[in-house]
């Protein structure tokens, strides 16, 4: 007690003079670090923190066993835990069999209850929520369980605590894994409700651009220009080829992409203009050149990723955390895609089979204008044997953005 | 999932009230609670791909009674409850249990007080989730994506598993202190500024203690004495029908986390700052309290959202909006231009 005492006066008593002692002075040495996460706003997200120093941080305070993947031997445990504790191993045998899974068995031995039903006679109120929440969905008759929980299972159980064949394409422990969350432009009214997205799961060795490589955006993809003339010209051009610039934002940096000669900065514009207006400088870095580990940011905040000059999805780091012997191990399976928004397929307006790859305008044969067709029927309709142009239309490569399905 | 989030945290909360009522921390009194409730099928009925997430959700809620603000027992409890719902879940693979580096000490005090007071069980569940790699080492207890307007409101600690006797403590932190101590030296120089004899003061301008902050301080820490030496002879009493002699055990480790609780939470970080100010508005409990309380929230649901302010702002009408409307339904590309129009489907909304 006088010592807790004496220690709250000197600190009382003590007056900082910088603001650099200040802070070291108001948390204790332990604790003392910007790299520890805290909230900037509850629940919400994180103040800026260095992945890599967060990584270091864990590892410092945990035995290496806590996040080995090998399992753990059951009886050098017991014997250990006996031992630490001095106790008997038929003390520790009566703890064991106190502690055990049995003693949380809910219902008597000769009845085996269906897990997959909500028990009818609970008193648990997420019970009776989940019950009600049943009841109203069978109601609606609608089947929506669909493929993409499927996809789902089928994934964790291609990727969950898979090793590699390499040894050395294994995952170090104690690694650190970032989920991201990359969102799609929301310029569809369908997409109010729902925030499309696709979830990738990355090391802290992997860099922005590897990021860059595993965001797959219809944008990309978008052919651009009118070709009702030279309908065969028209897939040799596609977006990403042609327009290679993009970068990320965060924390006031912009990564550029600049690994080909043909990469513009196109956040200059960007800097500039702040400058010229009194804002908070910017500062510039190349993707190739930062991994994620290098990184300082907030987790939970949304940064911004920009390609084709306009196309912009917002960027959120949901979790960052060590590796875990669950965790597909696998590096070459990584950036490791964990989520992937559907969407619905636009199909071409003539045999409603195949997804549209053709916009056109202004067009005679058409239902409607605009209107979509698939290359094949596409051809059909507009050109005669030859392949010359029949009557009056534009025509658009068309990218679906469910194409990635 | 987190349209269960608040029945799943009602659950905990009961299942650990009643944990509470038998004033012990045995694993065997919780198994007992946990039975009685049924509380395994928690997990029933969850299909496919609402298992993983169910167990998110159900572990991120009951991580949150292992940690500090609750009492000793309470996070015994927690614990339980963590190690019990790990064990249970219907997840495959299991669900792994988040902690948060700011988090981590406390798990190690925690160990530390429960190595001291030969709690044997407590100590076994905790080592036994560590061997089985039952926890993912985070930055944060609960995933974020920035869902601030779907988010539900934060649900308000449950008053009776917190830690009160810490309350004053909290309340006059190691921060606060020097704020005051901080502002004081500045209202004295400030005076001495304004005096016309800079080392004599004038006497009618002293109208505050000088030794203010010591005071308070001692008052907290006179406080404090007392209230150990009260809660001493009641802890007697329970040590005649407690049996094992967990009580004065359960009293040696609340003193130790009292210690520990004048350390740490004298260095107040913002969350602890509001958490304090929470409790001590519960605590004023008064109508007016509540009254200013719903006041700020309506005022926080006032404020428009950017999609609502441009739709306010940016208005088109007639022939324009009709074709904007059009234009923008590209889903609707492969539709005749005479079909009628879409009618917007109506499905009965559900009603929590
Ligand atoms: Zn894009
Ligand atoms: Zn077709």
């Amino acid at each position: 007690m006088t010592t807790t005492t004496q220690k709250w006066k000197n600190y009382i008593s003590h007056e900082p003079h910088s603001m650099e002692e200040k802070m070291a002075a108001s948390s204790s040495s332990t604790a003392s670090n910007a790299n520890i996460p805290e909230y900037e706003y509850i629940d919400v997200n994180t103040k800026p923190f260095h992945i890599g120093s967060f990584r270091n941080l864990w590892l410092e305070r945990l035995k290496p066993c806590h996040y080995s993947y090998q399992e753990e031997d059951e009886e050098a445990f017991e014997a250990d835990f006996a031992k630490e504790m001095g106790i008997s191993m038929e003390i520790m045998g009566e703890l064991k069999a106190i502690c055990s899974i049995d003693s949380l068995s809910c219902h008597p031995a000769d009845e085996t209850p269906d897990p997959e039903v909500v028990p009818p006679d609970s008193t648990l109120k997420t019970l009776l929520q989940r019950k009600k929440r049943q009841d109203y969905k069978n109601n609606l008759k609608i089947n929506r369980s669909g493929r993409h929980d499927f996809y789902a299972d089928e994934l964790d159980r291609l990727t969950v605590g898979r090793k590699p064949e390499e040894a050395n394409d294994m995952i170090p422990e104690g690694e650190v894994i970032l989920t991201i969350n990359i969102y799609y432009p929301a310029i569809y009214d369908r997409f109010n409700y729902v925030r499309p997205h696709m979830t990738l799961m990355m090391t802290g060795s992997h860099s922005l651009a590897d990021l860059r490589d595993a965001i797959c955006c219809v944008s990309d993809l978008q052919v651009c220009g009118e070709f009702s003339s030279t309908p065969d010209m028209a897939p040799d051009f596609i977006s990403k080829d042609h327009y290679k610039s993009a970068f990320f934002f965060f924390e006031g940096v912009f990564y550029n992409d600049m690994r080909f000669p043909e990469c513009q900065d196109i956040s200059m514009t960007t800097i500039e203009w702040a400058k010229s207006r009194n804002f908070p400088s910017y500062r510039q870095g190349k993707m190739e050149d930062v991994l994620l580990a290098d990184l300082e940011v907030k987790v939970g905040f949304p940064y911004l990723y920009c390609h084709q000059g306009d196309c912009e999805h917002l960027v959120i780091i949901t979790d960052v955390r060590l590796s875990h012997k669950n965790d597909c191990l696998d590096r070459k399976l990584y950036p490791l895609l964990t989520h992937k928004h559907r969407v619905i397929t636009r199909k071409c307006s003539v045999c409603h089979v195949y997804i549209g790859r053709w916009l056109t305008t202004n067009d005679q044969f058409a239902p409607s204008n605009p209107c979509l067709f698939c290359d094949k029927c596409f051809r059909m309709l507009h050109y005669d044997v030859q392949g010359n142009k029949l009557g009056e239309f534009l025509a658009y490569p068309f990218v679906d953005p469910g194409a990635f399905n | 999932m987190q349209f269960c989030r608040e029945k799943v945290k009602a659950d905990c909360e009961e299942l650990l009230g009643r944990f509470q009522q038998t004033d012990s921390v045995r694993f065997e009194s919780f198994s007992a609670v946990w039975r009685s409730m049924k509380f395994s099928q928690v997990f029933y009925g969850t299909l496919g791909a609402e298992k993983k997430a169910f167990s998110r959700e159900v572990l991120d809620t009951a991580c949150s009674f292992f940690l500090p603000p609750f009492t000793f027992q309470i996070r015994v409890g927690g614990l339980y409850l963590l190690y019990s719902l790990y064990l249970s879940q219907s997840a495959t693979p299991p669900q792994q249990i988040r902690l948060a580096l700011k988090d981590w000490e406390h798990v190690k005090q925690f160990e530390h007080d429960a190595v001291e007071a030969q709690h044997l069980d407590t100590v076994y569940v905790l080592r036994q989730l560590l061997l089985h790699k039952a926890f993912h080492f985070t930055a944060t207890p609960r995933l974020l994506s920035y869902q601030k307007k779907r988010k539900a409101r934060r649900l308000p600690d449950c008053e009776a598993f917190v830690e009160r006797p810490t309350r004053p403590q909290q309340l006059v932190s190691g921060d606060l202190l020097e704020e005051l101590s901080n502002v004081q030296q500045h209202y004295e120089r400030l005076k001495a500024s304004i005096c016309a004899a800079p080392d004599q003061p004038d006497p009618s301008l002293t109208l505050t203690r000088g030794d203010l902050v010591p005071r308070l301080q001692d008052a907290v820490l006179e406080f404090h004495r007392g209230q150990r030496l009260e809660a001493a002879p009641r802890e007697d009493d329970d040590d005649e029908s407690g049996g094992e002699g967990t009580s004065a055990q359960l009293e040696c480790s609340r003193r130790a986390e009292l210690l520990a609780s004048i350390k740490s939470k004298s260095y107040g970080q913002a969350v602890e700052v509001s958490k304090s100010r929470r409790h001590r508005q519960v605590e004023l409990g008064l109508a007016s309290d509540s009254e200013t309380a719903a006041a700020s929230s309506s005022h926080r649901t006032h404020r428009m959202s950017l999609k609502a302010r441009t739709n306010k702002n940016v208005q088109i009408t007639g022939e324009l909006k009709q074709e904007t409307v059009k234009q923008t339904k590209l889903w609707c590309l492969t539709k005749l231009d005479s079909a009628p129009e879409d009618v917007p489907r109506k499905f009965p909304k559900f009603k929590w």
